[in-house]
């Protein structure tokens, strides 16, 4: 078995290398508590067994003590590290979206998630939602490298959920909701859309690819897309526009 | 056996009999699941009979029905009749000193409706469009009728109906047995371990179990009468109707709970075990309860953290890992307590310690492995994971099934008055808590490399392709767990059929059960209502070994040095019983 299997799904995102770093030290602090636990209780099964002279008392005022401080320690250092640096990449990356919103190339997209397929809109060249000129693309994102990304995400039957496992990115499509988050490409190529909440027969067929360009190739995709877009625009085809205006930052 | 007994034993019995033909049902869907992923959709041997068009392969749709029904029949018609419907009604009474249940009637009750929900669950196999198949937790929209259309899909939700109210019955006899019934002297710091774990796991179920009756009965009322609590998007006109969001709250605010509902008897079973068999008292008796407490208050303000991404606002997210956190501290608490009465014990290799120590092991894994999900950072490439699911399996499933057979070989003696084979015992432990950690360390592997949970062919995409052969060896560890199991079964069938005699107290510890009742116990447990003197762990204390010559004391035994002074001050305690005290 090849053993580089066993490791995240290769990293091509700004800042996923501090969620990795955060989940290295915790499976760290797992492989430490689990050696101390497992070695104890086979020390304590193998050196206390059989008969033998017994500490006859449910525990001393130290030994009581001494429980209660270990497992403050155990707790104070394993959950507060986790805590703390979990609290520093919620505040500054996942929920931060001064940087989408203050960023002069931030590129925003609309997704709607139906069975069995990631429909993804992109505004045009007027930069308004829902217009004449979107681009429409079927299980097929494409972002520019480098430019923060700003998705609005929905659905339109049932709950699905967007992750992107190669940029650390994972968020529910809920009816009747309209989520967001962001993400920043560092790498060109391509790379898989995976659903991840049980959403039907074919949920497994729920696979979509990302494809990270060149801002360039991505300047020129978006015109000549919506170039040939403007003369299929229907009106009438209600289906089609569940694109909505964009909302402010949650 | 009367079939409508109102004796908490023979109902006892009667849910060990349904929760283990569930528990096969639901190990062998467990199987069809490891089958797929070993080898997506190649002819399961054997499975011809169901699925004949297929020729025996899981189809997308079979699938789909296959893992919904794993979890729903393990979570309510396996572990929770197992631990608490079998164990709860036959140790609750004898081990407080009650000559049974406080309302016997809804004992028998509670066991009814349980096997009516049941019943509903195995026909919803028989009809047009197969069981349900929106997951066991069986999220809205996807549960609705407009896209699961099948009535196996109501059959099940009302068979989950049934085994909540089932629940909530037993929780109100076990609560007030437990308040109300204690024999004198019981007070409340001489309750068992496992007393308390299934008093407090009681108390959550009459709180919680009202919550997922509410959310089911809601689903049930959108699928059948046209409401509309959970349905939005397409399926409506915009804007006119509910959120689905809120089922998933319900459905947490229950489902978080549930995990410790399930696995406080198991730790109350753990505590006892460790003290009997390390011959000496628990470790900190009133921390390790004080603990189990903490850990039952909190366990309904966690429970958002299984919905990190679900667009959940970011003060909730905070808020929610922060108290997600804080439980592992009284989780570490009872550990410590539990290694600490090891040491300086006596410890007996028995059948109940080896599962009960297995159970440590791999809850602590458990425990362990949930701190990343706990942790909204390292949550994110996690969740929705085959991580999630070896997380939970580890805590839930084999540290619960591993409680099961920690009591069930305990009480077993009692319960039958046979005696099992020692070493088939200790083997089927063994094997099952060595083949638990594989099965669910596979599944921990497979996760962190981001196996999505729930794929039918999870090699449909690129990243997970170089997966198949870890998940063939996982696959592997679980039929040899699946085969593990016959160890029970063929020692089971043999005890019954066979088995010596069990003594009154072949343990050798005070308990009441034990010290005031033979194996197996009349109709009205004890011949005379015990008067509890002493807690439930007086092992290798000094002065009953001068006075008896053994190392324990049965907790309504009296030494005649305690009963002389009692006697002389005039003091109006409890007048001294003869004990049985493991004399026969």
């Amino acid at each position: 078995m090849d053993t580089s299997t066993l490791a995240q799904p290769e990293d091509v995102s700004a800042h996923g290398h501090r969620i990795d770093a955060l989940l290295e030290l915790s499976h760290r602090f797992d492989l430490i508590l689990a050696v101390l636990m497992l070695g104890v209780l086979a020390v304590f099964l193998w050196h206390f067994r059989g008969p033998r002279k017994v500490a006859a008392d449910g525990g001393t005022v130290r030994s009581r003590a001494f429980v209660m401080v270990a497992a403050l320690t155990i707790f104070g250092v394993v959950d507060g590290t986790l805590f703390a640096r979990s609290l520093g990449y919620v505040n500054e990356v996942l929920w931060n979206f001064e940087v989408p919103v203050k960023s002069p190339d931030t590129v925003r997209v609309e997704v709607n998630a139906r069975q069995w397929a990631w429909e993804v809109r992109y505004a045009g060249e007027d930069g308004r939602f829902n217009t004449a000129d979107d681009v429409l693309t079927w299980s097929e994102l494409r972002v520019p490298v480098g430019a923060p990304v700003w998705v609005q995400l929905a659905s339109s039957d049932v709950v699905h959920g967007f992750s992107l496992p190669n940029l650390r990115v994972k968020l529910d499509a809920v009816p009747g909701r309209v989520n967001q988050t962001w993400f920043q490409a560092v790498r060109e190529g391509t790379w898989e859309v995976a659903c991840y909440q049980h959403c039907g027969t074919s949920h497994y067929k729920m696979r979509g690819t990302l494809t990270v360009m060149s801002s360039e190739a991505y300047a020129t995709w978006l015109r000549e897309a919506g170039r040939q877009a403007a003369p299929g625009y229907d009106g009438f085809d209600a289906a089609a526009h569940w694109g909505w205006e964009w909302r402010p930052a949650p | 056996m009367k079939l409508f007994s109102t004796d908490h034993k023979v109902v006892a019995r009667q849910f060990l009999w349904a929760g283990l033909g569930f528990l096969l049902v639901g190990g062998l869907l467990a199987m069809l699941i490891r089958w797929q992923w070993a080898w997506p959709g190649r002819p399961v041997p054997g499975l011809g009979w169901a699925l004949p068009n297929s020729g025996g392969a899981l189809t997308p749709p079979a699938y789909t029905g296959v893992f919904t029904m794993h979890g729903l029949l393990m979570v309510f018609f396996a572990i929770a009749p197992l631990l608490i419907g079998a164990l709860g009604n036959f140790v609750i009474p004898l081990a407080v000193g009650a000559r049974g249940m406080a309302f016997p009637w809804v004992s028998a009750l509670g066991f009814w409706v349980f096997a009516a929900g049941g019943v509903l669950v195995l026909a919803s196999f028989g009809v047009r469009l197969g069981t349900a198949s929106a997951a066991w937790t069986s999220y809205p929209p996807l549960s609705t009728h407009v896209f699961t259309p099948g009535v196996g899909q109501t059959l099940v939700m009302a068979g989950v109906v049934c085994a909540a109210l089932s629940s909530f019955a037993g929780a109100v006899n076990y609560v007030v047995t437990v308040v109300r019934c204690r024999a004198p002297g019981m007070g409340w710091g001489r309750l068992p371990l496992t007393v308390w774990g299934l008093f407090l796991t009681s108390v959550l179920n009459l709180l919680f179990i009202p919550v997922v009756a509410a959310a089911t009965g809601l689903l049930l009322l959108d699928r059948l009468a046209g409401t509309r609590f959970f349905l939005e998007g397409a399926a409506l006109a915009p804007g006119t109707g509910g959120d689905p969001m809120l089922y998933q709250h319900l459905f947490w605010l229950f489902g978080h709970p549930e995990v410790y509902i399930l696995i406080l008897p198991g730790w109350g079973m753990i505590g006892d075990m460790v003290a009997f068999f390390s011959r000496r008292p628990a470790h900190g008796y009133r921390g390790t309860v004080l603990a189990m407490c903490t850990i039952s208050a909190l366990s309904g303000l966690v429970y958002a953290h299984h919905l990190f991404t679900s667009g959940l606002s970011p003060m909730l997210g905070r808020a929610f890992s922060t108290l997600t956190l804080i439980i592992s501290l009284p989780s570490t608490v009872l550990f410590l307590n539990w290694l600490a009465t090891l040491f300086r014990g006596s410890v007996r290799l028995t059948a109940p310690l080896l599962a009960a120590v297995s159970a440590m092991v791999v809850f602590g894994l458990g425990g362990i492995t949930g701190l990343a999900l706990g942790t909204v950072t390292t949550d994110i490439p996690l969740h929705g994971t085959m991580w999630v699911v070896g997380h939970f399996h580890l805590t839930m499933g084999a540290a619960s099934f591993l409680a099961v057979f920690a009591g069930l070989y305990f009480w077993f003696p009692k319960m039958f008055g046979r005696t099992l084979h020692a070493g088939l015992s200790k083997t089927h432990v063994l094997a099952s808590a060595v083949l638990f950690l594989a099965v669910f360390g596979g599944q921990l592997l497979t996760g962190y490399a981001g196996q999505l949970r729930r794929l039918y062919d999870p090699y449909q995409y690129t990243f997970l392709k170089p997966l198949l052969e870890l998940n063939q060896w996982t696959s592997f560890a679980a039929f040899a767990l699946g085969l593990a199991q016959l160890l029970f079964v063929v020692n089971l069938v043999w005890t019954l059929r066979k088995g010596p005699a069990a003594d009154a107290n072949p343990w050798q510890v005070g308990t009441l059960e034990w010290t005031c009742a033979p194996s197996p116990p009349p109709a009205d447990n004890y011949p005379q209502v015990p008067v509890v003197v002493r807690g439930p762990y007086a092992l290798s204390q000094p002065e009953a070994q001068e006075l008896l010559g053994r190392d324990w004391i049965g907790q309504a035994e009296e030494l005649p040095a305690e009963a002389k002074p009692a006697a002389e001050g005039g003091a109006a305690g409890p007048e001294p019983v003869p004990s049985l005290g493991g004399t026969s």
